[in-house]
């Protein structure tokens, strides 16, 4: 009687949690972790800067915006997003500030610890970098600290170029407020990518590229990106950008091992 | 005919709640997830000139045209928490009879009638929320209070005015997001429908003094409400191209049995088709066409006096269930004003006004001469 009460128990539960319910990453020792260094190249010319007549609150935002989709310096990719996919168990999420391009202020700040913790500090009419990261089903806290309202505005797509958005919040972000939103697993479903825009200023668009592990890196201005700590073993890694696409190779860590790659974008 | 519409509305209804409660609980527009293969189309098409799909719920508060034209209600739905407060008021000018297409004069009318009505006002106070409850539903409360004046003549010449006033029924509705969608070069499209009742908490037994005597009952026109629990099945679509927009409402009232009166007003259906265009970040303008054709009330109302003195002439033609009817297509201009971050909120102002370009009445009923519209909306 009590089996048949304990298989009822679990039917329910698999069909509570549904059969997408994934397996979260878990936090443990890394003794023997290698560690991956790398550089993003870019072979061509970027495309110019996009210039934005500042219609609403020039005040604060300025009389014109620029937003450069792809910054390439001495042929090396700024904001590429470095990902090793499918760790289950591995370090901490280490704590992140990532600054925006001025004159906005904007930061992308992750807490760390067991989880992403993603905070977006808008600041001066910016969010932050152009490109970050986020954590389906995690809460992130929008903060505005600007005397003007922004509207948050974010969509998932499942393709590495945003072709296909979906809306997942359209809020008001209030002057000097802030709000916190998840970003639920079902609507995230496949998501590879979250693109935020404000509907008030059409200059503010940043991408952030769906993790579940703490291994990414973002590529420096020398295109440079270094991931550690990580378990031995072979995974997929890949490198995104919302206007070049994606790249991705198979590699293998040894235990205290270094891997050195190497990932080159063509302009088309 | 019409318990076929009825049993239809209802169905649709029915239905669509029933689709509701089938799909998965996730929250977004009920068709998501069943138009990959148009979305794969569009979105390769965007691709080719650069640009990007997207769906979603694509409600900005901060355009002067982000509403329709202030006489078009349940035009949009809102954002998972989002509040809307709208006032609005109506006023609605009758003037001289009309049969058909006829005009007819009061002479015309009291050859078969004892009383003529000669003009007639309707003012509406209306007072609406909105609220969006996730990213599928947006609810929608309305209560009007309703102010009603017509004025009369007889045989022996006499003028006499009546009135009624108070409030009306009150509409309860929720709005359900279909589908959406935006790219730069096709502009966005929106899609929703609209389910609600009417509750009847309108007086359908109002009364004024007459020469017939005191507190007599007043007619239909000059009831407040339907006294019956009607259903109001739609369907809206709207877009958006930079600085244009537009908009298609389809919108029904099913009245559901019989009032405590013993009659039930004839079924309404309206199609509302605008365009807008934005001059400027703030401002608006709006032409509007209104259709709307409305039935003849089914059984009657036992205690209103319908024929006077011993000859039974009929007393009023408003008093007479089969004039009641008709068809009307209205012109209307309107003008939208934002006041953006006005006591921290998105405001509008909005006026709208018009008149008839045809109308056909089962008459002798009063013709429609031109109707106003003005009202504040704040969404926060």
């Amino acid at each position: 009687m009590n089996n048949i009460a304990l298989w009822i128990l679990l039917a329910s539960l698999s069909l509570v949690m549904g059969p997408g319910a994934s397996h979260a990453y878990e936090v443990g020792n890394v003794q023997t972790g290698g560690s991956i260094h790398g550089r993003v190249s870019f072979l061509g010319s970027p495309p110019e800067p996009l210039h934005f007549k500042v219609e609403k609150n020039p005040e604060v935002c300025g009389q014109e915006r620029s937003l450069m989709k792809v910054e390439a310096r001495d042929g090396f990719l700024t904001g590429a997003v470095v990902v090793l996919e499918g760790i289950d168990t591995g370090t901490p999420f280490s704590p992140k500030t990532f600054t925006g391009n001025l004159p906005g202020t904007g930061e992308f700040r992750y807490l760390g610890g067991e989880s992403l913790g993603l905070e977006v500090k808008t600041k001066d009419c910016n969010f932050g970098p152009f490109t970050g990261v986020i954590a389906a089903n995690e809460a992130v806290r929008f903060q505005n600290q600007d005397s003007i309202k922004h509207v948050l505005h974010s969509f998932v797509s499942k393709d590495p170029r945003g072709r296909i958005l979906r809306t997942v919040h359209n809020q008001d972000l209030q002057p000097r407020n802030e709000i916190v939103r998840v970003f639920p697993s079902d609507k995230m479903e496949d998501g590879v990518v979250v693109r935020i825009i404000c509907n008030r200023h059409d200059f503010m668009q940043n991408w952030l590229y769906v993790v579940d592990n703490p291994y990414f890196a973002i590529s420096d201005q020398e295109g440079r990106f270094t991931i550690d700590q990580i378990p031995p073993g072979t995974y997929t890694l890949l490198v995104r950008h919302p206007v070049l696409g994606e790249q991705r190779q198979e590699v293998t860590i040894e235990a205290r091992g270094d891997l050195q790659v190497g990932f080159a974008f063509v302009d088309e | 005919m019409t318990r076929s519409i009825r049993y239809l509305c209802f169905g649709f209804i029915v239905g669509s709640l029933g689709i509701v409660y089938a799909l998965p609980p996730a929250e977004g527009a009920l068709l998501d997830g069943l138009m990959e293969g148009v979305e794969e189309s569009l979105g390769k098409k965007a691709e080719e000139k650069g640009e990007r799909l997207v769906i979603g719920n694509l409600y900005q508060a901060e355009r002067p045209d982000s509403h329709a034209p202030i006489g078009v209600m349940q035009d949009h739905t809102h954002n998972k928490g989002e509040f809307m407060f709208t006032y609005r008021y109506m006023y609605m000018y009758m003037d001289k009879m009309r049969n058909g297409t006829d005009n007819l004069s009061s002479n015309d009318v009291l050859k078969d009638f004892a009383v003529t009505p000669k003009n007639m006002t309707t003012q509406m106070h209306m007072f609406s929320a909105m609220y969006g409850l996730n990213d599928t539903v947006t609810l929608m409360a309305m209560l009007p209070y309703v102010m009603k004046e017509m004025e009369h003549q007889n045989r022996a010449g006499v003028n006499f005015t009546t009135n009624s006033s108070g409030f009306g029924d009150t509409k309860l509705a929720a709005l359900w997001r279909l589908y959406a969608f935006e790219t730069p070069s096709i502009g966005s499209h929106r899609f929703h429908l609209n389910t609600g009742l009417s509750l009847p908490t309108g007086d359908i037994t109002p009364t004024d003094n007459t020469p017939l005597g005191n507190n007599s009952l007043l007619p239909y026109p000059m009831r407040l409400g339907s006294g019956t629990v009607d259903l109001l099945p739609g369907l809206t679509y709207t877009g958006v191209r930079n600085d244009v927009s537009w908009g298609f409402q389809a919108l029904g009232t099913v009245r559901i049995g019989h009032n405590k009166q013993g009659y039930k007003e004839g079924n309404r259906y309206q199609v509302n088709s605008w365009g807008a265009y934005r001059w400027a970040d703030w401002i608006s303008t709006s032409a509007r066409l209104n259709w709307q054709q409305w039935y003849n009330i089914k059984r009657e109302d036992g205690q209103l006096q319908t024929t006077v003195g011993p000859a039974q002439i009929p007393l009023v033609p408003t008093a007479d269930t089969d004039r009641q009817g008709g068809q009307r297509l209205d012109l209307m201009g309107g003008v939208n004003i934002l006041f953006p971050e006005f006591m921290g909120l998105e405001n509008h102002l909005n006026v709208e006004a018009g008149a008839p370009i045809y109308q056909y009445l089962d008459g002798p009923q009063l013709k429609q001469a031109w109707s106003f519209w003005v009202g504040w909306q704040m969404v926060m």
